[in-house]
């Protein structure tokens, strides 16, 4: 008798990801909810389902499996590169469907040969979603972060500036805000007058002292939040953020870049049109995309069916590079989503980095797309 | 059916609340003893009262068992997932008056603004092994302004109960989200509003549940209209 629930192409699913050389883990449905909030941030927190142990650690019924397949293979101490698969249950408070629904994916940790790894991630997921949606029109959008990071750097900006709009990639209106302001920078604001000599002599070291000074006498700590010196530095920093104004043709530029939507099979033509036109010399970037390119070709897969949207991405501050959506039917359902996360190891307490590629596919979605939904 | 206004229980809230509806035309008096919590409105027979402490009352006309509350628009907002679905607020009191901000210590003279505070949140892991941590008791609140309105995810709450103020002096916290009338309390302890950190401007409100029975009954009409004359 099939699990409650488990949609009935589980067992063509589970023999499909066996099939990949990515051995299935199993991961206990209750985990520490601490990774997760931590990782994801405290937005999270509405969404999943949260409890507490009788010793007052704070519980969560599994909202996903990446993070926790992570935690194992660093707890285990596993060598790389290894990749995973898993196949279950997860649990969210939505608004649409319902609160537990199934998930299954691969991880695919520490592989050196990132365009490989990647190309095999898409790969992997379109054919896996193929099989199980026959006779489905599939979308696949695919993004790239490192390539928009190529980008800002190469528009001379002062690091602050670029960190913010990398922080912002994928989060359109943030982005948008942003844009406007570094044409438009907003010249009123003064530093306040208690520290406005410091700035304007030049004093960093006075500032600091003063800063450490006014922390004593206040009751303030120096070192259990920021310190004197990281608020020195950064109201230094900010003074050049402040009046920093992007040229119309450096705004043109990166407005030209986020609006690129093309075929995946004119991708790498699109980007080199870009840069020569913009001036930008994002090469190495530009290496890096065509190298996956070319894996995902060596594939077999259609290129011309991908689109590549310059402004797609994840505002997760683990995502570093690819990210992709399949997504069909009528509700332009997303089936399967997937990604590269090179800082997600480190932050779970990876002594190494790890680079690291995923994705994980919606059961309920393939699902009604199967019902003809 | 008996139409239940929830007011609040004790304090100048209680005396506040008494007294918007008292210039409303509706004298209120407590049934039985004065520390009694059921109340009528005198001459009119089918609205009874209840008297429950402000958060009570947020959260008993968000589930319906009320029909109307008198309370502070900060706790209907903080205790109410989709509030604006399940009450309308239908008149403000002028009274209760505090806002909602975020307060950083005053030290951080180059935090101004939430981008700047999104600055330091994001760079703040790398920085100090941890998340910004920010004591609060507006859950809520905090998490819709920081995520929805400007996109700051990366930040912990540490929930506080009493206290908040002190939170970023003792390393607690690192900033706080709370409330505040005068502002005094958060100078005293060296904290500064942030340009665009006020999450909300809250006072004291006539809060009415939503219920379809409302829609045609000529006292819950005759109730707002009287209140929102007098507030």
């Amino acid at each position: 008798m099939p699990e409650a629930g488990l949609p009935d192409f589980a067992a063509d699913l589970a023999r499909a990801l066996d099939a990949l050389e990515a051995p299935r883990v199993d991961i206990p449905v209750i985990q520490p909810a601490e990774p997760f909030l931590d990782m994801a941030g405290e937005d999270l927190r509405r969404r999943i389902f949260l409890t507490e142990s009788e010793t007052g650690e704070s519980l969560c019924l599994r909202p996903e499996f990446t993070i926790p397949v992570c935690r194992a293979h660093i707890a285990e101490n596993v060598a790389t590169p290894r990749r995973y698969s898993y196949l279950g249950q997860v649990f969210r408070q939505r608004r649409e469907g319902g609160n537990e629904f199934y998930q299954a994916g691969v991880e695919d940790l520490g592989e050196p040969d990132e365009a490989r790894a990647d190309a095999r991630a898409v790969s992997e997921a379109r054919s896996l979603i193929a099989q199980l949606t026959p006779g489905a029109d599939l979308k696949i959008i695919l993004g790239d972060q490192s390539v928009f990071e190529a980008v800002v750097a190469g528009l001379g900006l002062p690091a602050g500036w670029q960190k913010r709009l990398i922080h912002a990639f994928g989060n359109g209106p943030a982005l948008d805000a942003m844009i406007a302001r570094l044409a438009n920078p907003d010249a009123s604001a003064q530093p306040d007058a208690s520290v406005a000599g410091f700035l304007a002599r030049g004093d960093v070291a006075g500032l600091e002292a003063h800063i450490e000074q006014v922390m004593q006498e206040t009751g303030y700590s120096t070192h259990a939040s920021r310190s004197p010196a990281e608020i020195a530095a950064r109201l230094i920093g900010k003074q050049a953020l402040d009046a920093t104004r992007l040229s119309p043709g450096a705004l043109d530029a990166l407005k030209a870049f986020l609006a690129l939507d093309v075929a995946f099979d004119r991708a790498a033509p699109a980007l080199s049109d870009f840069a020569r036109h913009a001036g930008l010399d994002i090469s190495l970037a530009q290496q890096a995309f065509e190298a996956r390119l070319d894996a995902l070709s060596e594939r077999g897969e259609d290129l011309s069916s991908i689109r590549w949207r310059a402004a797609f991405g994840r505002p997760l501050d683990y995502y570093t590079g690819l990210v992709f959506e399949i997504s069909a039917g009528a509700h332009n359902l997303v089936l399967a989503g997937g990604g590269r996360y090179d800082r997600l190891m480190e932050l779970l307490g990876a002594q190494e980095p790890i680079p690291a590629v995923g994705f994980s596919l919606w059961l309920d979605r393939i699902e009604s797309v199967r019902a003809g939904k | 059916m008996t139409l239940t206004v929830a007011l609040p229980s004790k304090g100048r809230m209680k005396d506040d609340a008494i007294a918007v509806f008292a210039r409303a035309g509706l004298t209120v008096s407590a049934i039985g003893n004065d520390r009694s919590y059921r109340g009528r409105i005198d001459g009119i027979d089918d609205v009874e009262v209840a008297f429950l402490s402000a958060s009570e009352i947020a959260r008993e006309v968000g589930a319906g068992a009320v029909d109307f509350g008198v309370t502070g628009e900060d706790l209907v907002r903080e205790s109410l997932a989709r509030a604006d679905e399940r009450v309308e607020i239908t008149a403000r009191l002028g009274f209760g008056n505090a806002d909602v901000v975020v307060a950083v210590p005053d030290i951080w003279k180059d935090v101004d603004s939430m981008a700047d505070l999104g600055d330091v949140a994001a760079d703040f892991r790398s920085r100090h092994g941890r998340r910004l941590a920010i004591a609060t008791k507006y859950w809520r609140l905090t998490q819709s302004f920081f995520s929805t309105r400007h996109g700051i995810q990366l930040y912990r709450i540490v929930e506080s109960l009493g206290a908040t103020e002190g939170a970023p002096a003792s390393g607690a916290a690192d900033i706080i989200v709370d409330i505040t009338t005068t502002g005094s309390t958060l100078k005293a302890n060296h904290l500064r509003i942030l340009s665009d950190g006020v999450i909300l401007r809250s006072e004291a409100c006539l809060v009415r549940a939503r219920k379809p029975g409302h829609d045609d009954d000529p006292r819950v009409a005759a109730l707002i209209e009287a209140v929102r004359s007098a507030g």
